[in-house]
């Protein structure tokens, strides 16, 4: 989903710059708050930036395919330091990840986009949901994971169509998701394995740190 | 004599390597180039609108080359995720 400089129209850049702006400046708030109220947040911030950056940046291969991709990684840090606080620490793995060929400053905005904003809240979201219904805390973390990343890559397949295919964008749309999620379904499967396996491991070890009132999260027990 | 957390990162780093080698191996084996999807999708689509990617930021791997761009991002990153893992977990286990 890192899409480079030079592939997005100027006008998309600034818009999705615009959309991105918000949620990092909640995030910003929210981080702030966070460190005041919890010892133990910015420890836990700083874990999930590292592992946010390396998650998202190695590509696995995926013989089925012949090809290779990543999971993104925010979903857990979603569930782990609430859905604000990961799009700017999205931000922050992007803008470093442009530095090894991934990704590009001009869209940073737009790949904030897919994977900081609708992968983060999309799993976010569903892990909210299945926790309201009285799911196993692994299980509605998994299906976060999952989700999280099969939402990422199908905005990115959006944002492509929606810039350079204004005229046939739901064709573009469908043909782009198409090309990602051969490869990108079994990353999700792994996705679903590592979130599901991080969060339970953190709840029972250290159930005060998975999100709770702080972040508007639910409790992990 | 190893700790707890030390078998289980080391255990995690096997099971994560082997299953890189088996994918790579595979791949390799099938005579694919094992190449990025995001760049694949990308070069499609930029096709349909003659656009071209390019690249504002240096590239750190342009420099030293991928294997060893990413294997110091690794490190830099694993020192980081281990040094706080364990900071935030052995509060828990000395209590």
């Amino acid at each position: 989903m890192h899409i480079s400089d030079g592939i997005l129209a100027p006008e998309w850049c600034l818009l999705w710059f615009a959309v991105a702006i918000p949620f990092i400046a909640v995030g910003v708030w929210q981080i702030k708050r966070g460190t005041k109220e919890n010892a133990s947040y910015l420890p836990m911030l700083a874990m999930m930036g590292a592992a946010v950056f390396i998650i998202s940046v190695w590509h696995i291969p995926v013989p089925v395919t012949g090809s290779c991709s990543h999971p993104i990684g925010t979903p857990l840090s979603a569930i782990i330091v609430g859905p604000f606080a990961t799009v700017v620490l999205s931000t922050i793995a992007l803008f470093f990840q442009t530095f090894f060929g991934h990704g590009g400053l001009t869209t940073l905005g737009a790949n904030t986009m897919s994977m900081g904003i609708l992968g983060t809240f999309s799993g976010y979201l569903l892990f909210l949901g299945l926790r309201k219904v009285k799911s196993p805390l692994w299980l509605a973390a998994g299906f976060a994971g999952f989700a999280g990343d099969i939402a990422c890559y199908i905005v990115a397949a959006l944002e492509l169509a929606l810039s350079l295919n204004p005229g046939s964008v739901l064709s573009h749309w469908a043909l782009y998701t198409a090309g990602y999620m051969p490869t990108q379904l079994p990353l999700a499967v792994a996705e679903f394995v590592f979130t599901a396996g991080v969060v339970q491991y953190i709840a029972d070890r250290r159930p005060d740190l998975v999100a709770k009132k702080l972040w508007g999260g639910v409790p992990s027990a | 004599m190893l700790d707890r957390f030390t078998k289980t990162a080391l255990a995690l780093m096997v099971v994560i390597t082997v299953i890189f080698v088996i994918g790579a191996y595979l791949g390799y084996v099938a005579g694919s180039e094992m190449e990025g999807t995001d760049a694949m999708v990308e070069d499609t689509a930029a096709s349909t609108a003659n656009a071209e990617a390019t690249s504002l930021a240096p590239a750190i791997t342009d420099v030293v080359g991928e294997p060893i761009g990413f294997t110091i991002a690794g490190i830099v990153a694993g020192f980081i995720v281990g040094y706080f893992w364990t900071e935030l977990f052995r509060r828990r286990e000395n209590v």
